[in-house]
């Protein structure tokens, strides 16, 4: 297993119960893995995910609910703050990739895989 | 719960020193097979702010939870971190033992370790167990920084939705009337019945399928707290648990809204359709699926089994036509899935008819060419011993050498590479070839993909939890009757949808359902007054401005705030946050993972 970590940012109502039904149908993928879960990840100020960077994880995967958010609002608020952390990570050096910000279901099984797939490539050369 | 364990489950802990509790869960083996849970509980002993770590066989069992409960009343703890199965499972199992223990219930961090370590790294075990480790410690993180919460109750709508007026739908809305909910039976077909309608002699009561239908249609109608709607195309379904809204068109083309606090789906299967040329179907006219074969018997004179104005004397039934399907064997289905789950109920059904055949027409041969026979139901195997007794020829193949059915002048030749005796190619000869069709799942997409309701790796709706939750979707409010679920016959479809209604009624049996009490939450210390965050809600009069102690500050309405979070990123001073959900939690959680 590589110490490269991955911090996932799951959703309550999507993401999280994806990330379940990835493990009720026995899918693998790299135990370097993190998953934390949160009503909506538009709470995140963009310094939470720089700060995270500076504190040694190595890539930041947000799966929101995307259009399927419950939230009114917060997918186009979490995109825009998205798109402002990539400005910083940029002035800081830190390489675009090791942020995704995604959309997972509750039944995205290949999604939730995929995506973990594209970071654990995107960590590698951290 | 008694007033005493009430008052003393909503007294302040916060205030204490944090002392943690945490309970490492073995599930059996479902974790501990591949993740070293005592190497964990180890390490969680020694990590600050831990007064006690313990691991178990089954922390959800009565013993498990008084482990917590005597940690509580012996040590103190007064937070508490279970690593275990996925939260949805039993995160409010262990609030409630907080709460009956008399700590606040939100005082509880659950990690999931299954679902989401050891299920999904099981040739890593190295591997899985310090990512159990490092989820428990940010577990710890989390709860020492969380403050004690009330619930938010929300007003629900006193009445459940049924959708699908078959045997299951009218079954779950006459269960729910009987304990005094409202139901709304809401039908797609002129008529209530479904697929009993068009079916004869059902086992084990011998009862005709419309008749049953009849019976229950008529107790339906009598019944003042069913509303029916029939010829009821539904296009939209929305809502949350308590609040559903289902939209459909009227069969006269109006519109309709059932406005319900829970939903009980009871939306049934579609018989399993052969493909062209498949054992012949479509091409031979001879060659027909059980379903119409029932009809065919119903239709057919005492005396002389007919069709299409011949006499029928000899038929071959073939099992598993559309069930337990092989890849590379079998064509896929038109979403390119193919049938690999098990029917279950075709056996019997298949030996019934048999039977009954025997019974009216004894000089009818049967030829009946089978993989496996499962008659797994409450006395089905005697209608296997029924048959063998009359006569019923059975001839089995395996997997891969499926039967070969031919066509001339002379009939229809059945070819069998029978294992009964050896491997010995064998052919029969038969009028009528019956395919044993089983069941796949209505089409359901449009709801399905408004509500996001899970499905299983068959296409049927998937349950949380085949014990602990059944017939429960993920999708809260939700509940599942009848073959919706999984191929079932009648009476386990009765009995799936009296379980249904029960849960419903259950979740409603109060006017109001309990929410958490995850809303935003201002500091006025930190709150400097700036006026940044009611420019991010999106609900209005949730998050305003306003003075308060003489003070400009920002005020949230809970009853109106939906815990979204998007106040939060904007504060400047972190004076806003989630109640349950706070940045520094995160920040802190972040930290103990990314720690070496």
């Amino acid at each position: 297993m590589t110490s490269k970590k991955i911090l996932i940012i799951t959703t309550n109502h999507s993401s999280y119960p994806g990330a379940d039904a990835v493990g009720q149908a026995r899918m693998g993928y790299d135990a370097n893995t993190y998953i934390i879960r949160v009503p909506d990840p538009v709470m995140f100020p963009e310094d939470f995910y720089l700060k995270a960077f500076d504190k040694g994880i190595a890539g930041i995967i947000i799966m929101s609910s995307g259009s399927d958010c419950p939230y009114e609002g917060a997918y186009e608020r979490l995109s825009k703050r998205v798109a402002r952390v990539y400005e910083q990570m940029k002035v800081k050096g830190i390489a675009a990739n090791r942020l995704k910000l995604t959309t997972i279901c509750t039944v995205c099984r290949a999604a939730f895989l995929k995506e973990i797939s594209e970071m654990e490539k995107a960590v590698s050369a951290v | 719960m008694d007033e005493k364990i009430k008052e003393e489950a909503a007294k302040d802990n916060y205030r204490q020193e944090p002392k943690v509790g945490v309970y490492v869960c073995h599930c059996g083996g479902n974790i501990s097979d591949i993740i070293d849970v005592k190497a964990v509980a180890a390490a969680l002993a020694k990590y600050p702010g831990v007064t006690v770590a313990r691991e178990y066989a089954f922390m959800c069992s009565s013993n498990g939870q008084d482990l917590i409960t005597e940690d509580i009343k012996n040590l103190g703890i007064n937070r508490t971190v279970v690593a275990a199965c996925s939260p949805s499972l039993h995160e409010l199992t262990f609030r409630n033992v907080l709460q009956r223990a008399g700590v606040n219930p939100y005082l509880h961090e659950h990690i999931n370790i299954r679902e989401q370590a050891s299920w999904v790294h099981k040739a890593d075990h190295d591997g899985a167990t310090a990512k159990a480790i490092k989820l428990a410690q940010a577990g710890v993180e989390k709860v020492k920084r969380k403050d004690p919460l009330n619930a938010i109750r929300v007003a629900a709508e006193p009445r459940v939705a049924v959708i699908g007026g078959g045997v299951a739908g009218m079954r779950a809305a006459l269960s729910a009337a009987g304990k005094g909910l409202e139901a709304v039976i809401i039908e797609k077909a002129p008529r209530l019945g479904g697929k009993l309608l068009d079916l004869g002699k059902m086992y084990p009561s011998g009862e005709e399928g419309p008749a049953i239908a009849g019976k229950l249609e008529a107790l339906v109608r009598a019944e003042k707290k069913i509303t029916v709607h029939t010829g009821a195309d539904i296009d939209f379904v929305g809502g949350f648990v308590g609040n559903f809204r289902v939209n459909f068109k009227n069969a006269d083309g109006t519109s309709s809204q059932v406005k319900a606090g829970a939903i009980i789906m009871a939306t049934g299967y579609q018989h399993y359709k052969p493909a062209q040329g498949e054992f012949g179907y479509g091409e031979d006219a001879n060659v027909v699926t059980l379903p119409e074969f029932i009809s065919l018997m119903k239709n057919s004179p005492a005396g002389r089994l007919e069709y299409s104005g011949k006499e029928i004397k000899s038929l071959a039934l073939l099992h598993c036509v559309g069930s337990r399907q092989v890849e590379g064997v079998h064509k896929p289905q038109a979403d390119g899935k193919i049938n690999d789950y098990c029917s279950r109920v075709c056996c019997s059904s298949a030996l019934y008819a048999a039977n009954q055949v025997k019974d009216r027409y004894p000089g009818v041969r049967i030829y009946d060419v089978y993989r496996d026979i499962r008659t797994y139901g409450m006395q089905h195997e005697t209608y296997y011993d029924k048959a063998s007794k009359d006569g019923v020829l059975f001839l089995r193949h395996n997997e891969t050498d499926q039967p070969v059915v031919t066509s001339d002048r002379t009939g229809h030749t059945v070819k069998v590479k029978d294992v009964l005796t050896w491997g010995e190619e064998l052919e029969v000869k038969a009028d009528l070839i019956v395919l044993v069709t089983g069941m796949m799942p209505a089409d359901i997409s449009l709801i399905k993909s408004q509500m996001k309701m899970p499905t299983g790796a068959d296409r049927f709706l998937q349950e949380v939890h085949l014990k602990l939750r059944p017939v429960e979707l993920a999708n809260s409010g939700i509940f599942i009757a009848g073959t919706a679920q999984y191929p079932m016959d009648v009476p386990e479809a009765m009995a799936a949808a009296g379980t249904a209604a029960a849960k419903a009624c259950i979740l409603l049996a109060e006017p109001d359902i309990p929410l958490e009490p995850f809303v935003a939450v201002v500091d006025e210390h930190k709150c400097t007054g700036c006026g940044l965050c009611p420019a991010e809600c999106s609900y209005d009069g949730a998050l305003m401005m306003a003075v308060h102690n003489g003070k400009k500050v920002a005020v949230v309405n809970p009853a109106l705030c939906k815990g979204c979070g998007a106040c939060v990123a904007v504060c400047p001073v972190r004076a806003i946050d989630v109640a349950g959900w706070t940045l520094d939690q995160f920040d802190a959680m972040v930290e103990a993972i990314a720690k070496e």
